[in-house]
């Protein structure tokens, strides 16, 4: 063995990746007889060796799934080091052959039972890793033995098993009552069981957020706090992660759960550390400030957070990304540590900048002088991008701290001396944070950055330059100067920098007008003629307009007090905070995010919330309402067991928990710095003798031109449309086709006559019409300068249409339309362009059809079914927001099979159930039920009981999500009682206002 | 929870690979994946935690190996890496040595203990005591027979006085053989401190921290239970009074959850059943206050000579006590941007100095450098268009070093029992050393 051994590490180390792969593909057949025969020699000896060069083979890729048969052969044997080869194989390669693993069953069960603990424990192990469907029956009996072996060695590694069970077969670990005897075990006099069952329990529980399998109250809790005494230190860390869950009643029970916990923080193992910390910091919140026992707490939680610090860098790295979150939230536990955060010279640079990150939230009046100290050193080292960090940390020191100020700017003012290029951009830019701060304060600086115009180099350095150039203009006698200078080689400048001479040059206008109105021109033409930069442009067009119309409002604008920067800057936002101590310990907290950011189907992924004192003592824990809206919740199907109708008897009719809040309609969007220049653009607009005449937003990079005079749009002839349309016979179904290609819009004559069209070729299919709301108005004429629109939303074969009318109330003519909507609760987008291929004249109004897609950009509204949408056209950009109804997203597949239904209506929990009333409907049910099935919600079962009808609904939305309905129908009471159930309640409220809607009309 | 386990060869061999919890749905691929991942990190990214997609790898380097473990779930990375070091430092004990070649000779081996030692992705027991009743499997070890080994006897087989020192490479080797093998029972108690100190440019001690370990490897399988006694005069925490004479005082100790410490308040006895292998019994740290004074000074003098050339007359003492010394000490000071080349002098013979163009530095190197001296340097460089301000690109100085012998905390082992009494020539060595961790002198 030794020999071939030396033999593969030589191959090894003479080749490089590409012959070792080499070696080991172009191996022979002959190889894997040679083992065969080795394998059923009748030497134990040999056979042991062969299994391990088959073990060998297997590590480096090589397929030997051949050899199955005769390794399983080598299963019976008292040889134990043997057994462990061949079960070692028998789990790789289970899964790619099921049907030789039942071979291997008989001896799995025969070795459950052996009189050695440890092969009754490997054989109970190896079966729980065979995720083969198969064996999992023959798995039960020998595993319920297990778990009440004699041997703890036994028992703990069959608690292991029954999570293994539960992954592949979660029904059956539930039918065979393993849960109840895995419960028990945690009360086992052994610690190391209980503190697998906690394990697997933690683990099982997390599949069913709901269950109450991992029932924590005060007797279980007592249970883990001796437990936690005896076990190893990986049964501590289960342990502890477990109580971290728990919310305990009141704060004495908080407290002396933090008393038995304490002791963990002086543990060496630093995992068994930050889990009591997570502990501690959550029960923490519970504790009275002003308890003596709170004070002690505190003390206590530094000393091990310290000594993390000691451990190699990897460990250190995580350390300090979870101090920092610590710090954030309690800064007092580490008040007195500032030192232990001083970078030493060998750090790695990844931990050097997350120290420095932590030195900065810890710097107070007090330490203040003692972090300068140590910034100045760090911004003389050779490290660049330290330097770099170092320098802004003074920056930020100085923001923090008031009284360091002045130190801190007389700090950065010796770097600047040291002319090292990088360091004096830096301080450039915290220079600038630090006049944001403390406005005409440190002026007397400014002479000596000026001295460094020439060296810098870096656009965000250059843009701090110019911002203080423009923002101090009045004081710096050559500021046209040193302006113009920047201004020369304004086209090859980043936007960054060119944005900020464009706002110092009319700083310096508005400041200094008389010497330099030539700089402004010069200026403006540049940025709204020559660059094909739309931010810039539309900036230069406003300054232009702002200063040509009226300078004192340019100069309350341009010139206006700035806010003061805030104290601290990139502070981790509070929920996200405390959802983040809740993880302490975790990847989360290396990450700085949730945990529904990175772990893949956060089906068990809730968010934690630190509970406070002041509360209730009830945890406020939510299921992910996020992540539940997007996601598809694919039924699960079960056999029946029955007759529908009888099961649907039994099901759970308890009225609702909750119905969520009513939506807040018309939260209409903000139309920011449009408002700003309103009126003034009107009057311009208006008067066309006024110069400059500036268009907003026109796709011409040319020089302006009169509102009117704007380029014609693409022009088809009405004919030619005509005939397009006329000849497409099956118009319904001509939707399907891609919809950019489709004329979407039409010109005011023929409009009326394609609707009729429409409405026939999309009606006929049905066996009745597609409720369609009537037209409201979105856009008030007095609101966009003329342009109203109304319209509608509308589902016909598949394709939802946004209609509308579009009405000319101005007095000049419309063109050059283009819509765009915001991101959306179900990814609404229009499908192709807003075509609209003629000039709207004054009092015409146009129709307009739209198609969407619903492969957008998702973001949740409030209310669900609100669209932000944007218009453009040659005159302004306009905003309005509609609601759609929801049912324009309901597939025409919606219709669940019945055992489907019935399986994921059981499956949904009913707390995702909302009930409401719909009041004064006077259909009967069959009425009610085909009029819900043009909108595409579908009857699947009806059933009378006792003189009510009900009708058992689904629908599928577009993003995947079904919704259940239960609609009960009475005969002669006009109020209809509705439950609906969907994995993703939020979409409730909208259903059943779309109900309403339906019915009503 | 750690869905696969894998260990890979600095150049990215595979070398174990264990889907410990068949959860990974992912295949093996995954080890390119971490790979390319690892090798085209950039610099300042920190390599701790990486992510592909919503698998999360977490690595150690030990060896020369990587030890990666991958995960889907927000599991504690701590515990990762605490277990990835143990695990590294499980098989150095039962292979004797931690080397590719090692790793590949025993996988059977690792595999066995990897069995043992996750379940499901759950960690379960990683003490040798306990894995001593589950494991098979015999280590090979790669090491040829040598006649090297034979240098500790002396001519004709008489004792020397170098056998009385125990080979450096004396700890390392599997410790099951010593059960079969008839390997020599023995048992090496190591303390370990690394300072970190900075030492401001008036002189002033700025920061003093001490981290240190008591770390204890055993070769004995019939010892039930050893006994450790530390100074007697060993107090814990900032806040107790501190007697006259050799205390000793640490801020903060953390103990080997083995250690039982019944006798550690009244007369600082450790007692434990040590485990075969290695185990860091006792952890300790302290900071800002050194018992004795830091043990090297800077007395620089730098000033711009008339022909614009940067003069350092560099002064360095060493404060150890006589007796001592450090050595292997290694000088670092930066120098200006565009230093072009230097001369220099030197006080005594045996030391060299260079300047590094690449990390724009001097390199002073000192073998040997006993307590209670001094040494000193002069450098000229030659720094084109030195200006005032580049005089402050200087520095600090950055010190490397090993203080053999001597703990700066002033722990010691007082005594280490053993019991049952060793039957046969029981060897104990007890071995103390500094080193520096980060030694700052700012100019």
């Amino acid at each position: 063995m030794q020999e071939w051994a030396n033999q593969l590490c030589e191959n090894r180390q003479f080749g490089s990746k590409m012959t070792d792969s080499k070696y080991f593909t172009t191996t022979k057949k002959g190889e894997i007889f040679e083992l065969k025969a080795e394998l059923n020699s009748d030497k134990k000896e040999k056979k042991k060796e062969a299994v391990k060069k088959v073990i060998a083979s297997m590590t480096v890729g090589k397929d030997v799934s051949a050899l199955f048969p005769d390794v399983v052969n080598c299963m019976q044997t008292d040889n134990l080091e043997l057994k462990k080869l061949v079960y070692l194989y028998l789990m790789n390669y289970a899964k790619s052959q099921p049907d030789m693993a039942i071979m291997a069953v008989n001896t799995f069960v025969k070795d459950c039972e052996d009189l050695n603990p440890l092969i009754r424990a490997l054989a109970v192990r190896t079966m729980g890793c065979i995720r083969v469907d198969k064996i999992t029956e023959y798995l039960c009996e020998p595993l319920r033995k297990c778990l009440k072996d004699e041997d703890p060695y036994v028992r703990k590694t069959a608690a292991v098993c029954v999570a293994k069970l539960h992954d592949i077969n979660a029904q059956l670990v539930e039918d065979q009552g393993f849960l109840d005897t895995l419960k028990d075990l945690i009360s086992d006099s052994n610690p190391m069981v209980v503190a697998n069952a906690v394990a697997a329990l933690s683990e099982i529980a997390e599949s069913h957020p709901n269950s109450n399998l991992l029932d924590l109250n005060p007797q279980t809790i007592n249970k883990l706090l001796t437990a936690l005494n005896e076990c190893t230190e990986w049964g501590q860390i289960f342990i502890l992660d477990c109580l971290a869950n728990y919310s305990p009643r009141d704060d004495r029970e908080s407290q002396s759960i933090c008393e038995r916990v304490t002791p963990r923080l002086s543990h060496a193992n630093s995992a068994v550390v930050l889990s009591a910390v997570k502990v501690l910091m959550k029960f923490m919140e519970m504790l009275p400030k002003d308890l003596d026992y709170y004070g002690t707490l505190l003390k206590k939680l530094a000393p091990p957070l310290v000594t993390l610090l000691s451990a190699e860098p990897e460990l250190q790295y995580v350390a300090l990304r979870n101090i920092n979150l610590i710090v954030q939230r309690r800064p007092e536990i580490l008040k007195h540590e500032m030192k232990v955060f001083f970078v030493k010279y060998n750090d790695p640079i990844y931990v050097k900048l997350e120290k420095l990150d932590i030195m900065i939230r810890l710097a107070s009046q007090a330490n203040i002088a003692q972090v300068l100290a140590e910034l100045k050193e760090y911004a003389t080292e050779v490290d660049v991008d330290f330097v770099r960090k170092a320098v802004r940390a003074i920056g930020r020191c100085a923001i923090k701290v008031e009284q360091s100020a002045e130190r801190c700017v007389s700090t950065l003012l010796d770097l600047i001396q040291t002319k090292v290029n990088y360091v004096v951009q830096e301080a450039i830019v915290v220079i600038k944070d630090i006049f944001r701060k403390y406005p005409n304060k440190y002026e007397s600086v400014i002479a000596t950055l000026c001295e460094h115009l020439e060296s810098l180099d870096e656009p965000e350095a250059r843009a701090a330059m110019i911002w203080i150039v423009g923002e101090y203009a009045e004081r710096i006698d050559n500021a046209d100067e040193l302006l113009e200078s920047f201004l020369e080689g304004f086209h090859d400048e980043s936007t960054q920098v060119q944005l900020q001479l464009l706002t110092a040059i009319v700083k310096l206008f508005l400041k200094k007008p008389t010497e330099t109105q030539e700089l402004v021109q010069q200026v403006l033409s540049l940025a709204t003629q020559d660059s094909d930069n739309p931010d810039l442009r539309d900036r230069g067009y406003i300054y232009w307009r702002l200063l040509s119309t009226d300078p004192v409002a340019a100069k309350e604008v341009v010139l206006a007090e700035k806010p003061l920067i805030s104290e601290e800057t990139d502070l981790i936002e509070p929920t996200l905070l405390e959802e983040l101590i809740c993880h302490i310990g975790t990847l989360a907290s290396v990450y700085h995010k949730p945990p529904s950011a990175f772990v893949e189907g956060s089906r068990g992924v809730q968010h934690k919330r630190l509970t406070s004192s002041a509360g209730s003592g009830e945890s406020v824990e939510s299921p992910d309402t996020g992540s539940a809206a997007v996601s598809e919740a694919p039924p699960t199907v079960i056999p029946s067991q029955g007759d529908l109708l009888g099961d649907l008897l039994n099901l759970d009719l308890t009225p609702p928990t909750s119905t969520g809040p009513p939506p807040t309609t018309a939260p209409g969007m903000q139309l920011g710095a449009m408002d700003l220049l309103g009126g003034g653009l009107d009057s311009l607009i208006g008067d066309e003798s006024e110069p400059p005449p500036i268009p907003l937003r026109t796709d011409t990079p040319q020089s302006p031109q009169p509102p009117h005079q704007s380029p014609s749009p693409p022009h088809y002839s009405p004919t030619e449309l005509g005939g397009d349309i006329g000849g497409s016979p099956a118009m319904g179904t001509g939707f399907g086709a891609p919809p950019a290609a489709m004329p979407a819009s039409f010109n005011a004559p023929i409009s009326g006559g394609l609707d009729d069209l429409f409405d026939l070729g999309g009606g006929g299919g049905l066996t009745m019409g597609t409720y369609i709301p009537p037209k409201s108005v979105w856009l008030p004429a007095m609101k966009a300068k003329g342009l109203e629109i109304s319209g509608t939303f509308v589902r016909r074969s598949g394709v939802i249409q946004m209609e509308m009318t579009l009405n000319n109330k101005a007095m000049s003519v419309m063109s050059d339309f283009a819509i765009q909507f915001n991101r959306n609760s179900f990814g609404l987008a229009p499908a192709g362009p807003l075509q609209i291929l003629t000039p709207i004249s004054p009092n015409q109004s146009i129709e307009a059809a739209l198609p969407l897609s619903t492969v957008g950009p998702v973001m949740k509204m409030e209310p669900l079914n609100n669209l932000q949408v944007a218009v453009k056209n040659n005159i302004d950009v306009f905003y309005f927001s509609c609601q759609y109804p929801i049912s324009m997203l309901f597939l025409e597949d919606g219709k669940m099979e019945r055992q489907v239904f019935l399986a994921t209506w059981k499956d949904i929990p009913n707390e995702n159930e909302s009930q409401f009333q719909i009041k004064d409907c006077h259909l009967n049910s069959d009425a009610a039920s085909n009029k819900l099935q043009g909108s595409n919600i579908f009857t699947i079962a009806k059933r009378t009981v006792e003189g009510q009808d009900m009708l058992y609904q689904s629908m599928k939305l577009t993003n995947g999500i079904w919704v259940l309905a239960e609609l009960r129908v009475q005969a002669g009471n006009p109020n209809y009682t509705i439950s609906l159930k969907c994995r993703a309640p939020e979409v409730s409220q909208c259903v059943f206002q779309n109900y309403e809607t339906v019915l009503k009309n | 929870m750690i869905s696969q386990l894998f260990i890979l060869s600095s150049k990215g061999d595979n070398l174990i690979y264990k889907d410990s919890s068949v959860r990974g749905e992912a295949g093996s691929d995954v080890i390119n994946v971490f790979y390319e991942k690892v090798t085209a990190l950039p610099g300042d990214q920190p390599p701790v935690v990486m992510n592909h997609g919503d698998l999360h790898f977490v690595h150690v380097r030990q060896g020369g190996l990587y030890w990666v473990a991958t995960t889907t779930a927000d599991s504690s990375p701590f515990s990762i890496i605490e277990f990835l070091n143990r695990l590294a430092s499980l098989v150095k004990d039962y292979c004797g040595d931690l080397t590719e070649k090692a790793v590949q000779m025993n996988f059977a081996l690792i595999y066995e203990l990897l069995d043992e030692v996750v379940d499901y992705g759950y960690v379960q027991s990683m003490s040798s005591d306990v894995l001593k009743n589950f494991i098979q499997t015999e280590a090979v070890s790669p090491r040829p027979f040598s006649l090297f080994q034979l240098s500790n006897v002396g001519l004709f087989g008489a004792e020397t006085q170098q056998s009385k020192v125990a080979p450096s490479s004396a700890a390392s080797r599997p410790i099951q053989s010593s059960r079969e093998q008839g390997g020599k029972s023995e048992i090496f108690v190591d303390v370990i401190e690394r300072m970190s100190v900075v030492i401001g440019s008036n002189g002033v001690l700025m920061k003093a921290d001490v981290e240190g370990e008591i770390k204890v490897k055993c070769y004995m399988p019939n010892c039930s239970e050893m006994r450790i006694g530390l100074n007697e005069e060993f107090s814990i925490g900032k806040s107790q009074l501190r007697g006259y004479g050799a205390a000793v005082r640490v801020d903060e100790v953390s103990f080997h959850q083995a250690v039982k410490l019944d006798e550690f308040d009244s007369s600082r006895i450790l007692r434990l059943s040590p485990s075969q292998g290695e185990q860091t019994v006792m952890q300790y740290q302290l900071s800002d206050v050194l018992p004795s004074a830091p043990p090297f000074r800077l007395f620089p003098t730098i000033e711009r000579d008339s022909g614009g050339k940067l003069l350092m007359y560099l002064k360095l003492r060493c404060d150890l006590p006589p007796k001592s010394a450090a050595i292997n000490l290694c000088a670092s000071i930066p120098v200006p941007k565009g230093s072009v080349s230097m001369s220099l002098e030197l006080s005594s013979p045996d030391q060299s100095a260079e300047l590094k163009l690449q990390s724009r530095s001097i390199e002073w190197t000192i073998p040997r450098f006993p307590g209670g001296t001094q040494l000193s340097a002069l450098f000229k460089v030659e720094v084109p268009g030195l200006s005032p301000s580049s005089l402050m690109e200087v520095g600090p100085m950055v010190l490397n070093f090993e203080l053999p012998k001597l703990t700066v905390s002033g722990l010691q082992v007082r005594f280490l029992r053993l019991s049952p009494v060793q039957p046969g020539p029981a060897q104990r060595w007890v071995r103390y050393v500094t080193h520096s961790d980060s030694y700052i002198l700012r100019i």
